[in-house]
Parts: C-alpha cells; sequence; structure tokens
C-alpha cells in the first residue's frame, strides 16, 4: 500500500491543506507547512507555481504571482520539498502543478527527482487522463511508488470516471463544485450521492476539494467523504500575515487545527 | 468542412501537436462540443443557414483586389488582396463567430463568451450576440482595452458585457485564462467561442473549418482572375486563425509558398516579441500542445506586439505542425517595420490595414522584391485599420495631444 493509500482510514476523514510554494518566499513556506502539520494535516498539498494556473481562483492566482516574483526553478522546488519532507517524513508530500513546467524540466528527471525529496503524489489539473503523456507519466511514476491523483468533478460522466481507473493511484480528488479554486459559501446539492457514487466506481479512498473553507462544512462533507482538501482558504491566511511570519505560523496551525478536530473520527 | 478532414489531423492531434489538455471540469462540454459539430457538419440545414449567414450578413464571397499601386512601388511581384477587411464587423472573425454561435444554438446555450486581444474578435462575438440574442460576456485585458477603446466601446453598444482582466500581464493571454475560468463555472448554459485556432480539441479544428472559407474563395477566385494559382500566399499569424484559414486551401498545391508572419515586436530579448515560430518550445499552454514562448522553468513569458491582436505566446497547434513539417515558413516583422508598412499601406492604396495585416505587408514587400516581376503574391488583409488609428496616430506622432 502507498503511503498515502496507508493515510486513509474507514474510521477517520483526512485532512489534506495546501500551499503554494513560494509565496512569499520558498523559505517561509517551510514554517507554513510545518505550522499545518502541526495542526493536523495528514497529507500536505504542494503548489507548483505556474505563470497560468486556468483552473484556480484568484487567491492562487494571486499567490502564483507572488511566488513567481522569486526566481522560479524546480531545483528550489525540489529542495524546499526536502526541507519540508525532513521536518516531517511521516506526512506525505503531493505537488498540484501544471503540466508545463515538469514537462519543460522533463518528467523522467522530475519524478525521480521528486521521490528523493520526498513526494508521494502528484496532481495535474491540466493533463486528463486520456492523453498520451498521463499513459508514459503514470508508469514513470508508479515505478517510483509515485501516486497520480486524478481530479473527478460534478460533469464528469461514469464512463469517463471508468477510464479515470486505469490511471490513478493513492486517491481521487473529487472537485465539490463548477469553476475554480476558491471559498464557497455554499456547496452544490447532491455531492454526497455524487461522491458515493465516485466511492463505488473507484477503489480508491475518494477526498473532496474546491470551495470548502470552515470546519462546520468540513464536518458535514466528511461524513462521507474520506479525506477533505483546502487550499484558497489556506492561502488567505498567508496572504494576510505572511509579513509576520511568526503570527502565519500561529494562525495557520490554530486553522488546521480547527478543521482536523472538526472531522470524522479526529484525533 | 469537415467532409474534408484535414490531412494533417488525427483524433485532435496535428502531428505531436494538438489534443485537449483542459481542466477536467471542462471535457464533458468538450466533448459535447466535438460531437455536436460533427453532427453539425453533415447538417444540410446548418451548412444552409451557414452559407445564409455567410452571404446576407457577413457579405461573403470577399473579393479579391489587384494591389496595382503597391505592385508599382514595390518594383517586383504582382500583389493582390483578399479582402476579409471588407466583412460585416471589418475583419475575417465573424466567419468564426457565426459558425460557432450557430453551434451554441444548436446546443441549446443561451450565453456566449470570448477572449479578445485587439477586440475584433470580441466584436465579432458581440455582434453574433446580439443576432442571436445570447447574454454576451468578452474578456478583455485591461492593457488591450486602453490600446482598443474603439472596439471596447463598440461591443459595449452591441449589448455584450465587456470584463476588464487585469490579472498577469493583463493582455490576451490572460483574457483567455479568465474565459477559460468562466467557462469552467458556467459550462452547462455556456459556449466559449474560442478566437484563434488554438485551445484544446476540438477549438483549433472548429475555427479553422469556420475560416477555410479565406482560402477556399481565394483559389477559385484567383484561379478565374489569372488562370493559374499564385506563386506565393502570405498571413500575418497571432494564434493564427486567418492564417490557417487562407493557407488551408493550398496545402496541397505543393508549388504554392506559404508564409505566416509574425511579430518581431522591438528585438530578440523574452518579453520584447511574440515570434513563437522562432523562439518558442514545445508546451502546454491553454488546452493545447504547442510551441510556446517560455522560460528554462516552463513558464510562460508575456508576449509583446505594437498589435493588440498579435501579442499572444502561443500559436495555433496546426500552424506548429505545419512550422515543423516545413509546409509553411514564418518569419518575422518588427513594431516599427509593421508601423512604416500600415503607413504605406493607408497612402499608396487607399487603404488602412489592420496593424496585424501590417506585419504581412511589410513581409510582402521584400518577398516582392526577391520573387520579381510575372509572379504572384496574394495577402490576407485580414482586417481593417479603424480600430488601430490612435494608437498609430500616438505612436508616429501624428495629432500629438488630441483626444480620440
Amino acid at each position: 500500500m502507498s503511503a498515502i493509500r496507508s493515510v486513509f482510514s474507514e474510521k477517520k476523514s483526512a485532512f489534506i491543506p495546501y500551499i503554494s510554494l513560494g509565496d512569499p518566499t520558498y523559505e517561509a513556506c517551510v514554517g507554513w507547512a510545518d505550522a499545518l502539520i502541526r495542526g493536523g494535516a495528514d497529507i500536505l498539498e504542494l503548489g507548483i507555481p505556474f505563470s497560468d494556473p486556468v483552473a484556480d481562483g484568484p487567491v492562487i492566482q494571486k499567490a502564483f504571482k507572488r511566488a513567481l516574483a522569486n526566481p522560479f526553478s524546480m531545483e528550489i522546488v525540489l529542495e524546499t520539498t526536502a526541507k519540508i519532507h525532513a521536518l516531517h517524513p511521516h506526512v506525505p508530500l503531493v505537488y498540484l502543478t501544471y503540466f508545463n513546467p515538469i514537462f519543460s524540466y522533463g518528467f523522467e528527471k522530475f519524478a525521480a527527482e521528486a521521490k528523493i525529496s520526498g513526494i508521494e503524489g502528484m496532481i495535474i489539473p491540466d493533463l486528463p487522463y486520456d492523453t498520451p503523456e498521463t499513459e508514459n507519466l503514470f508508469f514513470s511514476l508508479q515505478k517510483r511508488g509515485i501516486d497520480l491523483i486524478h481530479l473527478v468533478t460534478p460533469a464528469t460522466a461514469p464512463s469517463r470516471m471508468k477510464g479515470i481507473r486505469d490511471f490513478a493511484s493513492g486517491f481521487i480528488y473529487y472537485v465539490t463544485s463548477y469553476g475554480v479554486t476558491g471559498e464557497r459559501a455554499a456547496l452544490s446539492s447532491g455531492l454526497e450521492e455524487r461522491i458515493r457514487m465516485t466511492q463505488s466506481l473507484f477503489s480508491l479512498p475518494v477526498s473532496a476539494g474546491f470551495g470548502i473553507s470552515n470546519p462546520e462544512q468540513a464536518k458535514e462533507i466528511s461524513e462521507y467523504a474520506d479525506g477533505i482538501i483546502i487550499g484558497s482558504a489556506v492561502q488567505r491566511i498567508i496572504e494576510e500575515n505572511s509579513y509576520n511570519p511568526d503570527l502565519c505560523r500561529k494562525k495557520l496551525e490554530e486553522y488546521a487545527l480547527s478543521i482536523s478536530k472538526s472531522l470524522r473520527g479526529h484525533r | 468542412m469537415a467532409k474534408e478532414r484535414s490531412f494533417t489531423e488525427k483524433e485532435g492531434y496535428f502531428g505531436d501537436f494538438g489534443g485537449r489538455y483542459a481542466p477536467e471540469i471542462l471535457t464533458e462540454a468538450l466533448i459535447e462540443l466535438e460531437e455536436t459539430y460533427l453532427k453539425l457538419c453533415k447538417n444540410k440545414k446548418f451548412l444552409k443557414e451557414l452559407e445564409f449567414y455567410r452571404k446576407n450578413y457577413i457579405g461573403r464571397p470577399s473579393p479579391i483586389t489587384f494591389a496595382e499601386r503597391l505592385t508599382k512601388a514595390w518594383g517586383g511581384a504582382r500583389v493582390w488582396l483578399k479582402r476579409e477587411d471588407l466583412n460585416h464587423t471589418g475583419a475575417h472573425k465573424i466567419n468564426n463567430t457565426i459558425g460557432q454561435a450557430l453551434i451554441a444554438k444548436a446546443m441549446g446555450k443561451r450565453r456566449i463568451i470570448a477572449e479578445t486581444g485587439a477586440g475584433q474578435h470580441g466584436v465579432a462575438t458581440a455582434t453574433v450576440g446580439a443576432m442571436f440574442q445570447f447574454e454576451t460576456a468578452i474578456f478583455m485585458g485591461e492593457e488591450d482595452l486602453r490600446r482598443q477603446k474603439l472596439n471596447a466601446i463598440r461591443m459595449e453598444m452591441l449589448g455584450a458585457k465587456v470584463i476588464g482582466v487585469s490579472s498577469g500581464t493583463a493582455t490576451l493571454k490572460d483574457a483567455t485564462s479568465e474565459a477559460m475560468r468562466d467557462w469552467a463555472l458556467n459550462v452547462s448554459n455556456t459556449h466559449y467561442i474560442v478566437g484563434s485556432v488554438i485551445g484544446p480539441h476540438p477549438f483549433p479544428t472548429i475555427v479553422r473549418d469556420f475560416q477555410r472559407v479565406i482560402g477556399d474563395e481565394s483559389k477559385k477566385q484567383f484561379k478565374k482572375a489569372n488562370d493559374k494559382l499564385p506563386d506565393a500566399v502570405v498571413a500575418c499569424v497571432g494564434g493564427g486563425s486567418n492564417a490557417m484559414g487562407m493557407f488551408y486551401g493550398f496545402l496541397n498545391d505543393k508549388k504554392v509558398k506559404l508564409y505566416g508572419v509574425e511579430a518581431g515586436g522591438r528585438g530578440s530579448a523574452p518579453g520584447e516579441h511574440s515570434a513563437t515560430m522562432l523562439f518558442g518550445k514545445t508546451g502546454f499552454l491553454h488546452g493545447t500542445k504547442t510551441l510556446v514562448i517560455q522560460d528554462d522553468g516552463g513558464q510562460v513569458v508575456p508576449a509583446h506586439s505594437v498589435s493588440a491582436g498579435l501579442d499572444y505566446p502561443g500559436v495555433g497547434p496546426e500552424h506548429a505542425f505545419l512550422h515543423s513539417s516545413g509546409r509553411v515558413k514564418y518569419e518575422t516583422v518588427s513594431d516599427q517595420g509593421a508601423l512604416d508598412a500600415f503607413m504605406e499601406v493607408c497612402r499608396i492604396e487607399g487603404i488602412i490595414p489592420a496593424l496585424e495585416t501590417a506585419h504581412a505587408f511589410r513581409f510582402a514587400k521584400d518577398l516582392a522584391k526577391e520573387l520579381g516581376k510575372k509572379k504572384d503574391i496574394l495577402l490576407c488583409l485580414s482586417g481593417r485599420g479603424d480600430k488601430d488609428v490612435a494608437e498609430v496616430a500616438r505612436l508616429v506622432g501624428l495629432y500629438q495631444g488630441a483626444e480620440f
């Protein structure tokens, strides 16, 4: 069983927060990651900045813009990842990235070095399962024990989910609502039914993300989802508080605690 | 249309380029679009309706004009112009928006959205929005709104909502990203009218099929007038829709040399040009695999051109393929070269061309000399330059201080 799969259990729902690497500096991100893990993160998603993040809303777009004000290189991304991994080696790290930076770096090289840095999974929102690159990447990652985590959305037909199955591992990222990433007051109707249907089609845990921001929402969804992914709400805390790193870490840890305690079967 | 599907195309790919690399939330809509389009291509009623609007609304066929005075001034090959500037709304963009509006209608969508750089695609989309009574939203970079105010006003007058985009470089690239985000949110009731031969499959194919009328007509018209084919065909390339439409009629005629002209901007440094063929590397942008101007880390580099319609850091995937196969040669013309050609064409031929097309004119001037007399160049005059007069006047120092 992969390191990611072993996080999920039938008794509790996993908490999976997200941060954009490099916002506002790569060094500072190590502190944000540490705080989130101390607050109860079971898996941590690390966003690799990209100039044209079409699946992301304003909060993460702005985070990437701030990150790209620093010189960007895959080397610094991998180094920062390794530092986070060294602090908490038992917490699986997952990259969330657009495909172009990986393709540009060479994905064989990337996969090998990501594994060494401590990466256990990859999420690539602009790489659908039915492309030649997915097949190559999936097997390249698989031989190194890295999971390729796919997105399933309210618009994904069951026939398409069956296609995704052949190239999916780790967990399924269920997109709770139409649109891009960002906090939302209300979640889409029929969510429980869709997530249960997704669970029945995949022999993988299903984590829900996009639009979840507060403990009440997290608690409600954790009753049926295997994990809760929160990106924009975490990133907003960083946006508002990174001028004071100590305060920012404190707020991130408190927020993470509030979410992790709200989840089904919390520790 | 699709009955003669491209020999360059296989399942949404053109050689190694193309494909569908869009967020999962859009994939079902792209599949629905592809299926609907394939059915409509064979539907006589749809084709008849398209033909009706081409003739009675766009004003097709657009003529080809012998540019007698330019030919004389340049002292070389004969120069012929395919007059897309004479279409309703003043550019080739309407060929595509009429077609896609009919698809949107067939799919039962109530809302259309588009991205625009120079604004011609925005105006063409706003026009069909009014014509077919769609709710219409147009995404336009703040920098382009400044440069192309006239077109933004035209869009508003036509009833469209113009949404300024301030993220990123505030130009076409970011307007495209924002349109994709809107589509992801409203995909159930909205059709995204992509304006060039870019984006995820099936957009590059659909846009090309609606634009190939330019090349098909040109070929017939030129043959009828000259009893031969032109020796060279020239068109400007940003995303590449007018060029793709023009070239498509001649791809199989190996003796006809095809030239695409990109924006060389101010220089060769990153951020100073939009010369994707010269400086781009294979990459993934806005849902397609194509040549992209990017840095060593795979980050997309902002493009520059004096023409808001050309400053896109990618290019249509079919162009990337035609470049790699060598069938089309891609050249560059600088901002200054385009401005010089703009003024020259105005004064010699009595035509105000779009700044985009001015790049093609500047290249054609050299080509005319190179080819020499008794040869023929056919140039796609993709649009008229009314939208550019204020910006050109500012740049060349005409009417300084005047308010436009």
